[in-house]
């Protein structure tokens, strides 16, 4: 035990913890722990320009690493711009832990000056989040938040933290134990277990569906190993892309809406679909009555709320991803021969060389799907790409393959416009030593851009390419295709000019509008040893293509 | 649809009430009871009654027991538990022949008057949720004025 304020005892606690690097902004009802931040060399504060940004950044970070990300902000107004990040970082199960200040005990409740009832407010969108009411329950409920947002599946942790708390000294001691009483089932029932692998062991046309839940639970050479086992293709959601490396032979690419063609037809026909650690979302399935409809479900994911809440499922097992799979292959290597080959994996091979979405357009204004071409041509497989939200997004999504987990971020669940940019900035702090790279559209890019100033400061390295139709492009897309082409509150104008805006805050800025042009000026962006802005005017007309209308069937999309 | 119960042991932690109803409103299920109770572990025993069909009580129930202060979620069979609810009434001033009729309504149900000032009676009445409601439909709105009710509470028979 030793002497020392809540704020000190914080800080002990994120050490403990491993935190090095947390993303914030102070204010008056968080200035103790500042006070104390002062004289910690081995934590790393990252001062944003504005609360959302810290939350985003440290989602990023914990997305990159699997670690989870820190951010601070003061009380009131403070903590509330933290909540879409931390809905964001909910919505795809993100370890993120927020720690917010709060008015003195003895006001709370009356209203006080940036006083919010954050309790209430971050309840319904954190994974769980206290207020710490006493000094001594500090260094334990410091941990408790940490054990709770990694442990299971992800998710933020959102703590609340009044001022005198910060202040007041105890004799305190930084627990090395955490009591964490929640029962997380991680290894799957042996039934189950032999149930599966007989439903795939006589399945014909079998299909794997990864999501992000692989990747938390690092099971993706688990997942290659027995889509290579089975002799099944592999589609993926938004958030597991990157669990097989997308130029292996059996990967088809993302499900869905503005899934591949390959992906969706596979699952359309499939007779057998394992689904491991996705959701089912319904950007996913389209017309649930017409999902798989052929096929037998097996859904495995580590919470159980999520079997059987979208989609029907014939066998739902719950259990950690890696540890089912495991067992799944251990059980499938005494049965089948390995790569076996079929007539489906022969249709699978022809889907996939067939239905490649083509990319090589040579038209001014750019084509987005050239644009994505040519980044992929610079970057390596170690670069990490972030994306926005909207037609860029999916773009990406769609056409850029992505050979590794956790080197493709996106707002999946909550389609946060807006995340992009700051996430890439929380994952560039995190791993230095890869090239990371936003793509952006210009109506994203401009709800955090303010951001330029925390890259340029801190040195952070990151680049934006900004897929510029000075429109709100998937809305515009929707009233283009369902609304008449009645084009209603989309128009962005001619400003501001991105370059301008880049070099006003410090960073690189150019444009490239030639296809020819793109390479060339993102390797300059990449080496040029700033924050960098590569501004892309593209075909303000290209809609994203495929589309499955939204509750439309999979095997049914709109083409042109 | 089926009236469902639920008995919730969890942490009493601020915001755990909070936690469990709004995971109802959410789903656009209305609580049509709940109920707690401090156990001598020091752990809180919430009771819930709500309607659902069969598919939503079992996705409610993985809700709650996700929830990270909920240690546990028991799903009551009313056959295996005894169930209580009681319920304070209070008439309007009621005359001779009404005064008569109520006393013996309150005896037929094993109900206690606990006070008869100036022909204003309140009465204690305990029982199951349905016994309740048939007592306070058959006296009605020309007899009452205020009903104040408990909401069901329950321990079950098991003897471990």
């Amino acid at each position: 035990m030793v002497e020392m304020t809540g704020a000190k005892a914080l800080f002990e606690a994120l050490k403990a913890e491993g935190v090095k690097d947390i993303f914030g902004i102070p204010g008056g009802a968080i200035i103790p722990v500042y006070d104390a931040l002062y004289d910690e060399t081995d934590i790393h504060h990252i001062l944003t320009r504005h609360e959302q940004a810290a939350a985003h950044a440290a989602d990023g970070y914990a997305r990159a690493t699997g670690r989870p990300g820190v951010c601070f902000t003061t009380s009131g107004p403070g903590a509330t711009n933290l909540t879409t990040g931390i809905l964001n970082a909910y919505m795809d199960s993100s370890p993120v832990v927020a720690i917010s200040g709060q008015m003195p005990n003895s006001v709370l409740g009356s209203d006080a000056f940036q006083e919010a009832d954050m309790l209430s407010i971050m309840l319904p969108i954190t994974k769980h989040n206290f207020i710490i009411r006493k000094v001594v329950d500090l260094p334990a409920i410091i941990r408790l938040a940490f054990k709770t947002a990694t442990t299971g599946r992800p998710g933020p942790v959102h703590i609340d933290l009044p001022k005198d708390v910060q202040v007041s000294k105890a004799d305190l001691k930084i627990p090395a134990e955490v009591n964490y009483q929640k029962v997380i089932k991680l290894d799957p029932n042996p039934e189950d277990i032999r149930k599966a692998v007989k439903m795939l062991v006589d399945a014909e046309q079998p299909v794997i569906y990864a999501g992000g839940g692989v990747i938390i639970s690092s099971a993706s050479a688990e997942v290659v190993t027995l889509a290579e086992l089975l002799g099944a293709p592999v589609v993926t959601s938004l958030m597991g892309k990157g669990v097989i490396p997308e130029d292996h032979p059996l990967a088809l690419g993302m499900l869905g809406m503005h899934g591949r063609m390959a992906a969706n037809i596979a699952v359309s026909e499939c007779d057998v679909l394992l689904g491991v650690g996705v959701r089912f979302s319904d950007r996913a399935t389209g017309d649930v009555r017409h999902f798989a409809s052929r096929a037998k479900i097996i859904h495995i994911d580590i919470d159980q709320v999520e079997l059987g809440k979208n989609v029907r499922v014939d066998l739902p097992i719950v259990g950690d991803a890696k540890r089912a799979l495991a067992e799944i292959i251990k059980g499938l290597k005494l049965q089948v021969k390995h790569g076996r080959t079929s007539a489906w994996l022969q249709k699978v091979k022809k889907m996939r060389e067939e239905l490649a979405p083509r990319m090589d357009y040579d038209e001014v204004p750019i084509k987005p799907q050239r644009v994505i071409k040519e980044i992929m041509s610079v970057l390596n497989d170690d670069a990490i790409i972030v994306t926005e939200v909207g037609q860029c997004q999916m773009w990406a999504a769609h056409f850029y393959v992505v050979k590794k987990p956790r080197h493709f971020i996106s707002s999946g669940g909550l389609g946060t416009m807006g995340f992009g940019f700051p996430a890439s900035m929380g994952v560039k702090v995190a791993r230095p030593e890869c090239d990371v790279v936003n793509i952006a559209g210009d109506g994203s890019f401009l709800m955090n851009s303010q951001e330029l100033a925390t890259v340029v400061e801190n040195k952070i390295n990151v680049v934006s390419c900004i897929f510029n139709n000075r429109y709100l492009g998937m809305v515009k897309q929707w009233q283009d295709l369902f609304y008449q082409k009645r084009r209603s509150g989309v128009y962005l104008g001619k400003v501001p000019d991105f370059v301008k805006l880049a070099e006003a805050y410090g960073a690189w800025g150019d444009r490239a509008s030639r296809p020819s042009e793109i390479a060339p000026k993102l390797r300059e962006a990449l080496k040029c040893g700033k924050p960098a802005v590569l501004d892309i005017p593209i075909d303000p007309d290209e809609h994203v293509l495929p589309m499955v209308p939204s509750g439309g069937r999979l095997d049914e999309p709109i083409l042109t | 649809m089926k009236t469902r119960m639920f008995s919730v042991l969890c942490q009493n932690v601020p915001g755990v009430m909070m936690r469990i109803s709004r995971s109802f409103t959410r789903r656009q299920i209305n609580l049509d009871s709940i109920t707690v109770g401090i156990e001598p572990s020091g752990l809180a025993r919430v009771i819930l009654t709500f309607k659902a069909d069969d598919r939503m009580a079992e996705f409610m129930r993985r809700i709650l027991a996700r929830a990270e202060p909920i240690i546990d979620v028991e799903v009551i069979d009313p056959e295996r538990s005894i169930v209580r609810e009681i319920a304070l009434l209070k008439t309007k001033k009621l005359d001779e022949e009404q005064l008569w009729k109520v006393v013996q309504k309150v005896e037929s149900a094993g109900g206690k008057i606990l006070e008869d000032k100036g022909n204003v009676l309140i009465i204690e009445l305990s029982g199951s949720h349905e016994h309740i409601e048939n007592v306070v439909r058959e006296l009605g709105p020309e007899i009452l004025k205020e009903v104040a009710r408990s909401g069901q509470v329950l321990i079950s028979r098991e003897t471990i």
